[in-house]
Order: C-alpha cells, then sequence, then structure tokens
C-alpha cells in the first residue's frame, strides 16, 4: 500500500525543525515554496535553494515531481578535463548558466524518494553528501560518491 | 563566569587536522622500521666486538641520539623508505685524534672484504654512515667521555679527509642529556596518543615484533606503541618535514633537527592540537630568528643540560641563512592559515598541504581522504556534524543521524564518455 504524501506544510515544518537556518519563501509558480540556506560539505559553506511544490495539471515544472536542490554559491567549477563525471558530476544539466543546474541525488526508477519521505530527512542529507563528494571531484577529478547514470535519457527520470 | 573551552585532542577532528595528522602518520618511521633499526644497531654492535675487530672491548657504550632518542624520527625526502638514524658510539681509548678516532671506527665497521659492511660504508666530517638498500642510514660517530659524573658529557669527532689535519677538532656534546630532558619535558595527551599510535599502527603493513638487544641500552620504546606520541613531537616532525621539503632544493646545509627540537620544547605545553602546536612552534622559531636578526647577531640554540653544546654551530653559517629561515617561517604560518581556513576548497586546502610537506605524500592523504569517505558516504555510514557538513573524522559521534543510503543519479554531459 502506497503511504500517505505528506502535505506541503508538513514538509515546511520538518524543515523548520531540523533545519532551522532554512528560510521558506513563496515560490514563482502556485503552490510551490524555495528555501534558501546554508549547507557544508566537509566546513565549506554553501549557499543552496531547494524548490519544491505540489503536483498541478498543466504544470511541467521539476519542483513539482521531486525536491530541486541548486548551489548557488560559491558556484559550482566546471572541469572539462576531470578524469570522472567531466564537467560536472551528477547533476541535472540546465542551461543557460550549468553551474545552477540541479543536483542529481537520487535514483528515480529504484524509487529512493517519494511524496511521502521528507525533505528534511532526505534531500538535505543527500546534498550534503554530494557537496562533500563534490568538493573531492573538485580536488582530484575522481566521482566518490557513487551512483549512476540515466542510460535513456529520459527527461522525466533525472533527479 | 566559568568559560569551558574545547580542546580537541583526536588529530582527525577537523579537516585541517585530519590532514595534518595523516601527513604525519606518512612521514612517521613506522613500528616495523624502528623494529628493523633496532636488529641492525644489535646487529652492528655485535660485529663491533667481533673477534679480530681493532674496536674489540673497546666500546664502553653504544646509544642512539637525535631524532630516534626523541621519537621525532621522519622519512628522508627523495627516499621512500628512507630513514637516518644516529648512534654514538662512546670510546673506552682516550687521547685519540679526531682523524684516528674517525679511522678506526670506519676500519673495525668495515672489516674484511667481502664482510657484511664493506661495501656500504662512508667515512663522513664526524661519523661512519652505512647505507642499506632499503634507504636507511645509520649515521655511528665516535665519542670520548668526558665527564663520568656527568654522563655522556662527550665530545665528537670532526675531521675532513680533504683537509689539513691541523683543522681537525673536536666538539662538546651530551645528546643523551638532552634526549632525557626533551623525554621528560615533552607533554604527552593520552587520548591523542592513543588515536595516533592506533592510526600509525594501522598503516603499517610491515609492524613486526619490536626487538631488544639486552647488551646495550635499551633503544625508547616506538613511541606509537608504548608511552605515547606528544603531538609536540608530531608538530616538530611536520615542521622538519617542511624544513626538508624548503632547503634540500637549495643544496646548502640546512637548520639542524636539534636546533628545532630544543625551540619546540621552549614553548611546549600540553592540550594542543598539532595544528595549535604548528602555530606556537613555528610563531616562536620566528621571534627567535627575528630577534637575534634586530640584535645583528646570528640564532644562538645552546642544549638545556650542557653549556658549551652548541645546537647552531653548523647553522646558520651567515645571516643570508637565517633570513631565508625567516622568511619560510612567514609563508609556513599563511600556508597553515591557508589549510585550516574552512571556506576555501578542499582543492585549495589540499594543495597547500602538498606545497608544505611535499607533493607525493600530500596526494597520498588526499587520495586515501577520498576513499574512505567515498566508502562513508556510498555507504552512508557518515557522520553530520551540527553545522551540517560531513564530519571529517569518523569516530565522532554524530550530532545528527545520517540519512538513509541515496544513489547520485543525472545525466551525462552531451558527447561524454561518462557512464
Amino acid at each position: 500500500m502506497a503511504r500517505k504524501p505528506k502535505s506541503l506544510a508538513a514538509q515546511i515544518d520538518a524543515m523548520k525543525r531540523r533545519w532551522p537556518g532554512f528560510e521558506p519563501t513563496l515560490g514563482l509558480e502556485p503552490q510551490t515554496v524555495v528555501w534558501f540556506g546554508n549547507l557544508r560539505g566537509y566546513e565549506r559553506t554553501f549557499r543552496v535553494s531547494v524548490e519544491f511544490g505540489n503536483p498541478m495539471a498543466g504544470s511541467a515544472s521539476m519542483c513539482r515531481l521531486m525536491p530541486v536542490v541548486r548551489v548557488l554559491s560559491p558556484s559550482l567549477i566546471m572541469n572539462f578535463d576531470a578524469a570522472e563525471e567531466a564537467p560536472l558530476p551528477h547533476i541535472y544539466f540546465e542551461g543557460p548558466n550549468y553551474k545552477l543546474s540541479p543536483l542529481c541525488l537520487f535514483d528515480p526508477k529504484a524509487g529512493e524518494w517519494d511524496r511521502s519521505m521528507l525533505i528534511a530527512n532526505t534531500t538535505i542529507p543527500w546534498a550534503v553528501r554530494w557537496l562533500a563528494a563534490y568538493e573531492i571531484w573538485e580536488a582530484t577529478g575522481r566521482w566518490v560518491g557513487g551512483g549512476r547514470h540515466d542510460a535513456h535519457k529520459d527527461a522525466n527520470d533525472a533527479a | 563566569m566559568n568559560t569551558f573551552t574545547r580542546h580537541p585532542f583526536n588529530p582527525w577532528d577537523t579537516l585541517g587536522e585530519r590532514l595534518l595528522a595523516s601527513t604525519a602518520v606518512k612521514v612517521e618511521l613506522p613500528p616495523s622500521q624502528y623494529a628493523k633499526m633496532v636488529e641492525r644497531k644489535a646487529a652492528i654492535e655485535k660485529h663491533l666486538q667481533r673477534d679480530g675487530s681493532p674496536l674489540k672491548d673497546l666500546i664502553r657504550i653504544f646509544y642512539q641520539q637525535g631524532s630516534v632518542a626523541i621519537g621525532a624520527t621522519i622519512r628522508a625526502k627523495f627516499r621512500s623508505e628512507g630513514f637516518d638514524i644516529d648512534i654514538i658510539v662512546e670510546l673506552l681509548v682516550e687521547g685519540l685524534t679526531p682523524a684516528r678516532a674517525l679511522d678506526l671506527l670506519y676500519h673495525a665497521v668495515r672489516g674484511e672484504p667481502g664482510s657484511r659492511y664493506h661495501d656500504c660504508i662512508e667515512r663522513q666530517t664526524r661519523c661512519i654512515t652505512i647505507s642499506y638498500a632499503d634507504g636507511m642510514h645509520i649515521d655511528l660517530s665516535p665519542a670520548e667521555l668526558l665527564d663520568p659524573y656527568d654522563p655522556r658529557k662527550s665530545h665528537i669527532f670532526h675531521s675532513k679527509p680533504d683537509e689539513p689535519r691541523w683543522k681537525d677538532t673536536t666538539i662538546l656534546t651530551n645528546s643523551f642529556a638532552f634526549a632525557e630532558y626533551y623525554n621528560d619535558r615533552c607533554p604527552v595527551d593520552q587520548a591523542f596518543a592513543e588515536e595516533f599510535g592506533k592510526r600509525v599502527r594501522a598503516s603499517d603493513a610491515q609492524l613486526a615484533v619490536m626487538m631488544k638487544d639486552a647488551d646495550s641500552l635499551p633503544v625508547p620504546d616506538h613511541s606509537s606503541v608504548v608511552g605515547g606520541k606528544s603531538a609536540v613531537t608530531v608538530a616538530l616532525q611536520l615542521i622538519k618535514r617542511n624544513r626538508n621539503i624548503r632547503w634540500l632544493p637549495r643544496n646548502r646545509r640546512m637548520p639542524a633537527s636539534v636546533m628545532l627540537s630544543c625551540l619546540s620544547l621552549e614553548v611546549a605545553a600540553s592540550g594542543r592540537t598539532i595544528g595549535e602546536n604548528l602555530r606556537v612552534i613555528a610563531s616562536h622559531i620566528l621571534d627567535r630568528l627575528t630577534a637575534a636578526k634586530r640584535a645583528g647577531k646570528l640564532i644562538h640554540v645552546e642544549n638545556p643540560r650542557c653549556q658549551g653544546d652548541c645546537f647552531t654551530d653548523r647553522w646558520p653559517e651567515n645571516f643570508g641563512d637565517q633570513d631565508v629561515m625567516i622568511s619560510d617561517m612567514k609563508l609556513f604560518l599563511n600556508q597553515l592559515d591557508v589549510l585550516f581556513d574552512e571556506q576555501r576548497s578542499f582543492k585549495e586546502r589540499t594543495q597547500v598541504l602538498e606545497a608544505m610537506f611535499g607533493e607525493t605524500v600530500g596526494r597520498q592523504v588526499r587520495d586515501e581522504f577520498a576513499d574512505e569517505q567515498g566508502f562513508l558516504i556510498r555507504s552512508g555510514k557518515h557522520s553530520v556534524g551540527a553545522a551540517g557538513g560531513v564530519l571529517a573524522s569518523p569516530s565522532l559521534v554524530s550530532e545528527r543521524p545520517a540519512a538513509k543510503p541515496n544513489t547520485f543519479y543525472g545525466r551525462s554531459w552531451p558527447g561524454s564518455r561518462n557512464r
């Protein structure tokens, strides 16, 4: 039996409790919310945004399918010479500024995330992991965080 | 109001401390090499006492001096397995000239053609060096005891073979007393020592049973196994490593290890991390050098247990040497700031680590950190700190439980071969 989806209010409440430094604001589209806050991979602080919203007929926004995490500052650094995952690791490439592309934090085909799960307990810690692995990738060109790539280029599966 | 200060004794507590501690483990004399050194020392002593040896029954005592005696031996920069070990051979023969003392020891060690050390020894100005295939060097310095009531106050001999004999001389020394003084005063924090020792032993794949020879003075047990390693000594080792990195390419005499040991001890205190010790010691060295420069003098450091035993008799040779070291210490302190700057990227911090302690060691530390952290990230077994970051030290209790494992997903860059 499918678990009951969490409401947007429940997500906001959980974020407030576990990550009080994250400020929620209304998103650009109706029934969406954007949190702005600081996360660390190890010790360096990154400013990130997390966008999420309820499903809405006629809207194809990614944030209505899954939480969308972007690194705002310091900017991600593209490295086309990296031995692995060049030029940026595990993101959903989105132009024109690819450095603001959403992070791909889970495998949607494996059912690792659904609306019954709290962003505060999944997406945010996964973003911390991503940032830690990114710090190492930036230094070594190696992606130590594991993961896989979508072989079929299905835009709806990118996470 | 009482203020509780936090003293992170765990050497892997923060990223900066973690990188320094891992570097220290890499340059440390591992227990297995230490055991090998003990075996070799015993073998040399036995060889010198063999029938037919010019020094049979003429050696009073055979003891290690310098870095080994205080647990501060480090790898040589250009030999991955190289360690330099200093041993004093105290002779019972009195009144030897410097050249005669060094030649006597040289011939006693060298032995007959085909014997063990015949083709791997070299006579130096103050010692005889035995070179081993694995890169270890053992320097044997002949010495004469000067005062039986001030044991081991001695002189060693200085005789350069290609110079006239009138230039030969003797040098007052009491390295034994200095080692005692250092070991008595160097503070050991148990929590630090245990954690550091655990890492040293874990990184030593060839750890063997240490051996002692009952016929000689016991060598100090390896500091990571017995007694505990001082964070001051770890910092000293890193400063010596940095000195090697800076001075070897200059191809000139470098600041003596014993001078650095003595200066480190002048500001030694318990309760400091490796990074804190490095900052305190480097600042102190800089202050001492700068004070000497202001006074128009060269720095003078003397054995606190033996007046006249000068640790700065060969370096600095001139004001130029002193100025170079002043610049080095300023650079070192700036690099330390970068290493501990939390807002710098891991890339910048590991690059400065390479600049401070050598590219090879720095990269090994970086790559081992990457491998360890990769496992923790993939398995979800890492700890998350109060500020939200993955803790560099997996041994610490997490402020928040880590989340369930996830699989990073996504697309490759168009045209990329990454999958």
